[in-house]
């Protein structure tokens, strides 16, 4: 091979021959959408053209109104007026107004994104591809838009007995997904039903939700990788899962179920929050709530605690516990049940007392816990935690993590205050999203490519005896023919 | 160019397109648009009053008559010939009560309702054209049978479904009624007077047979009952195009003050036409005044 060819391409002839292939097959692409453009470029010229003719038709020297009426109609920057007619090439009438004393001055007004609604499609327009892992965020599938044949996941909502209606966690889940349009959150494209949906009191009628699709979620991502992130990677993948958060609260949105399953990542670095089951609207002051919230591992102690009045709080205690699962790879606290999660968590953060937690004896189920008398003596509000848990994460990263999962809620940062912190602007700095690894998507069933590389020997094994005879030439069947020439061609 | 802000979807609505406005379900199924119009505003008065006796705040049920008025527009929306008004609107309030930090139990809402559409016992004009009983009705007349509870519940979850399924999930309804005070406190007036006038024009729009609520964001339906509260009360605001500020152009508020100031108007003009009647509110009594004008044009 010639010395300019970079020594990291393959030089199998198989792998050779599919990147031959992928590239013809972007060739194609690139050339029929040049050709989709031209053909549009053609069709809007002509239809401009069209206008023009239609126009000047209109305007007969005779009408001394109709020029001014050009500038403020057609061709004036802020449309005054919603238009009502259904004919979109039709000049707008809202002209006319504003030809005496709008054209003056322009003032810019904000125009709302006025959306639509309209009745549900039918869930048949989907082509069902295959399920995504079952469990990890309900019953995902993924499939094709069978009119744009775009790929999508479904989501199919669980309605079991409904005594009470549509389940409101699955009408909250589609009302905080259809109005948090963020980058950082799943993009809810559409409800769509099977069969008839006002049968599910009765029997088989279903709900989906029909969303972007993304090729891993962090957990099966962590779970198949051999080395943990890097850091740079951590902090471009919390910045975005808080960032997304910083936005859901500034909606009034708690998302109340945050873990790795959760957070979706596709393969252009971007991760975006999903599975708004537990999602609801919280208010100020903030109403009663429900206990019953948060995964296990990811639940904060004052829900643990039984506090009925939470906020945005417990949110970020599980930002702080998906932050420890990215640098360790491992969930940072894997309780067996409410008690054992109490205690894994005091085991972390040490016990709290009246100083670095005010007011956690007064929490429903703090009366039965018996605490070790621990003398006040840290001086620090939230303490540290131990720093031998966290060996490679520097000091600015260990004081965030710290606050994160600081027993008293009303410590912890909030989303934008995380985003400010200094951990995220010391090096190694975030990595940009464009530099992102991309892994083999478990969902879109692509298999990691299996590299054929030798093990290292293993310690202890017996050493093989070697018959080193064949090593020049002596092979039998040998390709004596060949012998002596600079270069071997190779076939296939 | 419209700007495209993170976040203003928290004080927006989906509007009705110019095709849902200008065709219904129900005048595909024959109904005279005047009649549709006249169900439609009782039916939003009908969901007022329930919401009322519920005790349920007022954004609620707001929120109950916006869904209840955007399911019937246009030919995808449903049809006052297969759906009773009466049912919708009681989905619609037992769907955003739901949503809301107040929820309602089905029993609570039947029982509302059956006390309102009882031709003997309701308040309503347009129920009990006798008008509000002087002495307290006998309560065989309102009272709930175990027996219609548990079918009145099936309808009401079903119709709730319906409702869901027409509107496409979206139930976000943004309410123009903080905005307007918030828009007040920024123009530096602080009148209560005008504060309460300001929400009675936001309620009573509620009803206009214009639909302003699906046609117009809440931020121009703030202005425009500021316009018209402060120059009812006699105050003075800031000199100059003030409403721009708030991002409404002079034609839009315009014609909203007309739309909000017509609203008194059109209801004692339907309590005029309808003096003595009741205004249908269920399929088959639809289909009967249908009837019953057919003869009449037939007699002519």
């Amino acid at each position: 091979m010639s010395a300019s060819k970079s020594r990291w391409a393959e030089d199998d002839p198989e792998t050779e021959a599919i990147v031959a292939q992928r590239k013809r097959e972007k060739e194609e692409k690139r050339r029929a959408k040049a050709e989709k453009q031209r053909l549009l470029e053609e069709a809007s010229k002509a239809q401009a053209q069209a206008q023009a003719q239609a126009q000047a038709a209109a305007t007969t020297p005779a009408d001394p109104k109709s020029p001014s009426q050009d500038i403020n109609g057609d061709s004036g920057p802020p449309k005054k007026r919603r238009r009502l007619s259904n004919d979109p090439d039709a000049p707008s009438g809202g002209g006319e107004i504003s030809t005496s004393e709008g054209s003056k001055k322009q003032s810019s007004l904000l125009r709302f994104p006025a959306g639509e609604w309209g009745p549900c499609r039918h869930v048949d327009n989907f082509e069902r591809l295959n399920h995504i892992e079952e469990g990890s965020y309900g019953w995902v599938s993924r499939a094709k838009d069978i009119t744009t044949g775009e790929i999508v996941a479904l989501k199919k909502l669980k309605i079991e007995n409904a005594p009470d209606g549509f389940p409101v966690t699955g009408l909250r889940e589609i009302q905080t997904l259809l109005e948090a349009r963020h980058q950082n959150v799943v993009y809810l494209r559409e409800v769509v039903m099977g069969n008839k949906m006002d049968e599910w009191l009765t029997r088989s009628g279903s709900v989906y939700l029909v969303m972007d699709f993304l090729e891993h979620d962090l957990k099966t991502l962590l779970d198949e990788m051999r080395e943990p992130f890097l850091p740079s990677e951590i902090k471009t993948l919390l910045l975005q899962v808080v960032g997304g958060l910083e936005f859901l609260h500034s909606q009034w949105i708690m998302h109340r179920d945050l873990k790795t399953s959760n957070l979706l990542l596709n393969n252009r670095g971007e991760i975006k929050i999903a599975d708004f089951g537990m999602a609801r609207y919280y208010g100020d002051p903030p109403p009663k709530l429900t206990q019953l919230v948060v995964t296990l591992w990811y639940r904060s102690p004052e829900l643990l605690l039984g506090v009925d009045k939470y906020g945005t709080e417990i949110d970020m205690w599980s930002i702080g516990c998906i932050f420890g699962e990215l640098l360790t790879k491992e969930p940072l606290l894997q309780g067996k049940n409410e008690v054992d999660q109490v205690s894994k968590i005091f085991a972390l953060t040490g016990p709290p007392n009246q100083q670095i937690w005010p007011g956690f004896r007064s929490l429903p189920n703090a009366k039965s816990l018996r605490l070790p008398a621990t003398p006040a003596t840290s001086t620090r509000s939230p303490p540290l935690l131990p720093r031998s848990r966290f060996p490679y994460l520097t000091n600015a990263g260990l004081d965030l993590l710290s606050s994160l999962l600081a027993l008293n809620p009303a410590v912890r940062p909030t989303a934008q205050q995380c985003l400010a912190h200094p951990y995220f602007r010391e090096d190694p700095r975030p990595k940009p999203k464009e530099m992102f690894p991309s892994f083999p998507s478990k969902a879109g069933l692509e298999k990691r490519r299996r590299h054929h590389t030798p093990e290292a020997p293993k310690h202890g094994q017996d050493a093989p005896e070697l018959d080193f005879a064949g090593v020049f030439g002596g092979a039998p069947g040998g390709d004596a023919g060949e012998a002596g020439a600079g270069f071997s061609l190779r076939l296939g | 160019m419209a700007h495209r802000i993170a976040g203003l979807k928290h004080i927006s609505n989906a509007l009705a397109t110019p095709d849902q406005l200008s065709n219904s379900s129900s005048s595909i199924d024959g109904v005279p648009s005047e009649l549709e119009t006249s169900i439609r505003c009782a039916g939003a008065q009908l969901t007022q009053d329930a919401g009322v006796l519920l005790y349920l705040s007022q954004d609620i049920i707001a929120q109950a008559v916006v869904i209840f008025t955007r399911f019937w527009l246009g030919a995808d929306g449903g049809s006052l010939r297969i759906y009773s008004a009466k049912d919708v609107s009681a989905a619609a309030l037992y769907l955003s009560a739901k949503l809301s930090f107040q929820p309602t139990s089905p029993r609570s809402v039947l029982n509302a309702y059956n006390f309102l559409l009882s031709p003997q016992a309701s308040p309503l004009w347009f129920v009990n054209p006798q008008g509000t009983p002087s002495q307290p009705p006998a309560t065989d007349y309102y009272i709930l049978s175990e027996g219609s509870y548990q079918a009145g519940r099936l309808v009401l979850l079903r119709i709730e479904s319906v409702i869901l399924r027409t509107l496409g999930f979206d139930t976000h309804v943004a309410l123009p009624h903080t905005i307007a005070l918030t828009y007040l406190q920024t123009l530096g007036v602080n009148n209560s007077e005008v504060s309460r006038r300001i929400l009675e024009h936001l309620n009573a729009a509620l009803l206009s047979p214009q639909l302003i609520y699906v046609t117009h964001q809440p931020n121009a339906l703030a202005v425009a009952a500021i316009y018209l509260a402060t120059r009812e009360n006699g105050v003075k605001l800031v000199d100059g195009e003030w409403w721009e500020v708030f991002d409404v152009d002079r034609e839009e508020l315009g014609f909203l003050v007309v739309g909000m100031q017509s609203t008194e108007g059109f209801l004692r003009k339907e309590k005029e036409t309808w003096k003595g009647r009741t205004i249908p509110l269920v399929t088959e009594e639809v289909d009967a005044e249908i009837e019953r004008r057919r003869m009449m044009e037939e007699g002519e």
